[in-house]
């Protein structure tokens, strides 16, 4: 059994005094020193990071991670755009599942603010088909396609949309650690400028920097030391065409469907056992068509669900989603970002979420995607 | 960093989709692009069905926002891409305008 002992993540937002490695260095020492673990007892470690090597002309992480850690041991990058840290994970499970009682590090990190907005979009455009990037395609732009398609079948608007903005800036805004603590208002969403029509700025997740880190272990007398630990019931990695074009339905992110349907049957419970869910909300649109592939809303229904706020903290329904204020307020530091969202399911099963602790939730969900739905990993916790 | 190599190895290409009616599957309409496009912005992106049902990507170009609709026929054109990279080399490709 593969549990989380542990986790830390360093605040999001706009980190102009802080390197990647500076970050990656906060983000590890400070699980560490949560678990009382010393840098020896860590066996292997994964990284997930997208943009390094692209915006800084910076690679081989890992050993520039040996040098921080002082040690020898293997370890791994893992790059699936902004996936890149749920499929980090993904590989310490299955590196687990391989060799017993052993200590898995897994840290995301991404510095995107050191660079103009033209040039992160450029890079984050390296993510997309090279047919699209020739088009003057972004991802806001690809998203805008996707939200424009579903605006128009089910025959809502862009008010619709912005109800996701709202509900996860009010999370954002009960999360230390977030990029954007700001509450904001359905008119503040609708009154703000186009990004990638009908997507606006508020819609859209930002550019941040940060780093999150969990440690991963299936030494059971190591379990039984700690003070919090959640179960890993399944983790699943899915992926599909890179283009959006080659896919057969531009209303679904088929990965997402696909990855949730083994990771339910594998961890051997229900989509209404979650009590808790991160689904990856890098646009409105996304979270929307999230719940409705993850299986929480029926097909085309999201639209009018997300009006409910059942999802709210606080408002009363039995899935609460994107607590930590999602991509949307949280912020988006692209090789963090799925390793956060798992980390806040850890908080909130281990009862640590403090301002937005949810109550009596024993299952939860982390969902992280890559590009326009390239990659997909669901990840599912229990207690 | 794209190549000149890479631009002439594209081009190849084009010629056999230049030409080609099709109708507006879905649009867009980017206000914040990347380095490369950002004299164009705002500009539209479409996804266009060609008559034998092939997909392609492109700017929609000599338009007015009438045209910006689902179902709107267009025809495949040559055009410049975008900006000319540091060797000087200009990147054509496909774009669109309404029918």
């Amino acid at each position: 059994m593969n549990n989380i002992i542990g986790y830390y993540t360093t605040q999001f937002g706009e980190l102009w005094e802080k390197s990647l490695f500076d970050l990656v260095e906060e983000a590890i020492f400070g699980v560490l020193k949560q678990t009382n673990l010393e840098n020896k007892q860590i066996d292997a470690v994964f990284f997930g990071n997208m943009l390094a090597g692209v915006l800084e002309n910076n690679l081989h992480s890992t050993s520039k991670i040996a040098e921080i850690l002082k040690i020898n041991i293997p370890i791994f990058r893992a790059e699936a755009a902004c996936a890149s840290g749920g499929a980090a994970f993904n590989l310490a499970k299955t590196y687990l599942e391989a060799n017993s009682n052993k200590n898995v590090l897994v840290v995301g990190a991404e510095k995107m603010t050191d660079y103009s907005p033209e040039e992160a979009i450029t890079g984050l455009s390296a993510a997309a088909s090279g047919e699209e990037q020739e088009a003057g395609l972004t991802f806001p732009g690809l998203y805008g396609m996707i939200a424009n398609y579903y605006l128009e079948k089910y025959h809502y608007t862009e008010k619709n949309l912005s109800y996701v903005s709202v509900k996860n800036h009010f999370h954002g805004s009960l999360n230390e650690k977030a990029h954007f603590r700001k509450k904001i208002t359905i008119k503040d969403v609708l009154q703000s400028p186009y990004v990638a029509y009908p997507l606006k700025v508020l819609d859209s997740s930002p550019i941040s920097d940060g780093a999150a880190a969990v440690i991963l272990t299936n030494n059971y007398d190591m379990i039984k030391k700690q003070k919090h630990s959640a179960i890993v019931l399944a983790s699943e990695v899915i992926t599909d065409t890179i283009s959006l074009k080659e896919r057969k339905n531009l209303d679904e992110i088929l990965a997402t469907k696909m990855a949730a349907d083994v990771a339910f049957k594998k961890a051997k419970i229900n989509r209404r056992d979650i009590g808790i869910a991160e689904v990856h909300d890098c646009f409105s649109i996304a979270e929307i068509l999230a719940m409705e592939d993850l299986g929480f809303w029926k097909k085309g229904t999201g639209g009018q669900k997300i009006m409910e706020e059942s999802t709210m903290f606080g408002g009363g329904g039995n899935l609460v989603v994107n607590t930590s204020g999602g991509l949307k307020a949280a912020g988006h530091p692209v090789g963090a970002t799925g390793i956060k969202q798992i980390g806040e399911i850890f908080l909130q099963l281990t009862k640590q979420a403090e301002k937005r602790q949810v109550k009596n939730a024993k299952y939860g969900l982390a969902h992280n995607v890559g590009g326009s739905g390239g990659t997909a990993v669901v990840t599912i916790l229990g207690v | 960093m794209i190549s000149p190599v890479k631009v002439w190895r594209r081009q190849k290409e084009i010629r056999k989709i230049l030409g080609k009616k099709g109708k507006i599957l879905v649009w867009t309409k980017i206000f914040t692009p990347g380095a490369d496009f950002k004299k164009y912005a705002p500009y539209p992106v479409i996804l266009v069905e060609l008559e034998n049902k092939e997909k392609i990507y492109g700017q929609l170009v000599d338009y007015e926002e009438k045209d910006l609709k689902i179902g709107k026929d267009v025809i495949s054109i040559l055009r410049k891409v975008r900006s000319s990279t540091d060797e000087g080399v200009i990147a054509y490709g496909v774009k669109f305008k309404p029918l």
